[in-house]
């Protein structure tokens, strides 16, 4: 069991603490349990303010400029993509979703949590112009780590910078409702968006929860044998 | 000759003015409001609107609720009412209150368009008509390719015929032109009710051309505000303003060219009657626009009804109705979604 020996000032007098890598990786566990209470909460009080915006926008540009019926059924390149990353016998499995927009409809949802591997989440936006493929498809493909031991924190990565393109990508979802539509509806696809992203974050948390909870009754259990 | 419509207004009018007096006193008033706002289901709200004129519509609908059945059936009553008015009603009222229908018919049609371009069913699109704007070949429209096409085949045997000419094109259909389409109809729409109101002449002819100014004027800011950051160029944006109104024409010429809400901000406040309404509003701000405009129109709609002998009752009450039903839609979503502290952002008195 590997130790950590940390010099801690109490009561004004340097003392000697010792971290185990088991009390490491529960308050790990721990921190990462909190952020994500914090997260969800934060996706309820954004889901509700959305879906809120959306019934502001249905009140001011009437009920038949705002409606489910003018969603496109036509297929489309998808405005969003979800990469998935596991880490299983030193290879990366990477699976991709698709999202269609404007409304962050998710069509993939599928994933799975082994002992021993750490899903991680990636979300690219706005990247309809860069990939020709069909909305809802997944794919499947093995390829060579990059880096096997990295554990990042959550992060979204933008296909195009955060620019007049990302506004054109915008409008052109929200076209299904007409070209000039309420400014409410432009904040009600924001709020979506930010769900997503948020989702994304509790999705990689999640993942680190399950990874610390597995190490901690492996560790739990070595100590019993 | 304006003055003497006593004297013969009652012989053709008298019977409908009373019966949209009468409709009028229905409205809902502000202790239903308040009942309404402290409920915590949808069948509470079905439970208060039973002691109303929405209570026949609602009494059969079983639980639960959706948002969409209360709007669906309290439009009901308004077609129901409308419907009485319409086949009661001799010329020119007759002429007059389909004239009130034709912004629904093209909001029907635009759907229709839509719906189609992105291959939604037809049936489905059909159900999400405004039962006021529904005419007989409205189906067919699904078949049509471009304008051109749409005019010929379905849209000439309309009332709506003589406002396309002006954006007939051969081009296929897409957003963009169905937007212009839109935006062009109602356009022609608003100016030719308003040249139809000036002919009656009299109390009428007074009283609409302000209601119906306010309206162009209304849709002028909207569309300035929608476009800003959109491919809409100034000089289509400006073809999309009515030829009448308040802002007609220096105001239309400031606002084409307005790129924020400030500056149209600064537009409206040169003319004192839209002084109040952005007086209500921070700077920046806009999500509290479209409430100003509505509080602005239920004043000048319930206005209409002090002055007797005249055919604007009749399109204020089924503006005010409108409204109502609005109040009720955005009050049903609020007690659905548990968020009543946001009740009144955008609940609009009427009484």
């Amino acid at each position: 069991m590997e130790e950590e020996r940390r010099e801690v000032c109490l009561n004004g007098e340097e003392e000697e603490v010792v971290i185990k890598d088991e009390d490491k990786v529960a308050l790990q566990f721990m921190d990462s349990l909190h952020n994500y209470l914090s997260l969800s909460d934060s996706l309820s009080s954004t889901l509700r303010q959305g879906w809120l915006e959306l019934a502001s926008a249905r009140y001011s540009m009437g009920t038949s400029r705002v409606n489910s019926s003018l969603l496109d059924l036509k297929f489309h390149s998808a405005a969003t993509i979800l990469k998935i990353t596991e880490n299983e016998d030193g290879k990366f499995c990477v699976f991709t979703c698709f999202f269609m927009m404007p409304f962050c409809n998710i069509t993939c949802t599928t994933l799975y949590d082994s002992i021993g591997t750490q899903p991680h989440f990636t979300l690219q936006k706005w990247v309809s112009s860069e990939h020709e493929l069909e909305s809802t498809k997944l794919e499947y493909k093995n390829e060579q780590p990059q880096d096997s031991n990295s554990i990042k924190s959550s992060e979204n990565l933008m296909g195009l910078a955060d620019n007049d393109e990302v506004q054109k990508e915008r409008h052109k979802s929200l076209s299904v409702f007409g070209v000039l539509i309420s400014p409410k509806l432009r904040a009600t696809q924001l709020s979506f968006e930010k769900a997503l992203e948020t989702l994304i974050e509790i999705a990689n948390l999640r993942s680190s929860l399950l990874h610390s909870f597995s190490q901690l009754n492996q560790e739990v259990e070595d100590t019993k044998e | 000759m304006y003055g003497f419509e006593a004297m013969t207004f009652n012989i053709h009018g008298g019977y409908l003015e009373a019966i949209v007096r009468g409709h009028r006193s229905g409205l809902l008033t502000t202790a239903d409001y308040n009942n309404l706002c402290q409920c915590e289901t949808l069948d509470d709200i079905k439970m208060h609107l039973s002691a109303t004129e929405y209570g026949p519509y609602l009494q059969n609908e079983p639980s639960p609720l959706h948002t969409t059945t209360i709007v669906e059936k309290c439009t009901l009553k308004l077609v129901d009412d409308y419907k009485h008015m319409l086949c009661q009603a001799t010329e020119p009222l007759s002429t007059f209150l389909e004239y009130i229908t034709y912004g629904h018919m093209i909001d029907n049609v635009v759907l229709i368009v839509t719906g189609t371009l992105h291959e939604r069913d037809v049936q489905e699109l059909l159900e999400k008509c405004h039962p006021l704007g529904m005419f007989d070949s409205i189906a067919t429209l699904a078949v049509a390719q471009n304008m051109r096409e749409l005019y010929r085949l379905v849209l000439v045997d309309t009332p709506l015929a003589p406002y396309f000419p002006e954006c007939i094109t051969s081009e296929d259909l897409d957003d963009m032109s169905i937007e212009i389409m839109r935006n062009t109809l109602y356009k022609a729409y608003l100016e030719d009710f308003y040249r139809f109101c000036q002919k009656l002449g009299g109390a009428t002819a007074e009283i609409m051309s302000d209601l119906l100014a306010f309206e162009a004027d209304r849709r002028a800011v909207n569309i300035t505000i929608n476009s800003i950051g959109t491919e809409l160029t100034r000089d289509d944006r400006r073809k999309l303003y009515s030829n009448f109104g308040l802002f007609y024409p220096y105001g239309h010429e400031e606002l084409a060219v307005c790129e924020d809400i400030d500056q149209v901000r600064a537009v409206m406040e040169k003319y004192p009657p839209y002084q109040s309404i952005f007086a209500k509003l921070s700077y920046g701000e806009s999500q509290m626009l479209d409430k100003a405009f509505y509080e602005e129109e239920v004043k000048r709609h319930c206005l209409a009804f002090e002055q007797q002998f005249h055919y604007a009752v009749f399109f204020a009450y089924m503006r005010l109705r409108e409204q109502e039903i609005r109040n009720l839609m955005w009050i049903s979503e609020c007690v659905a979604q548990n968020q009543k502290s946001r009740v009144h952002d955008s609940v609009v008195f009427i009484f």
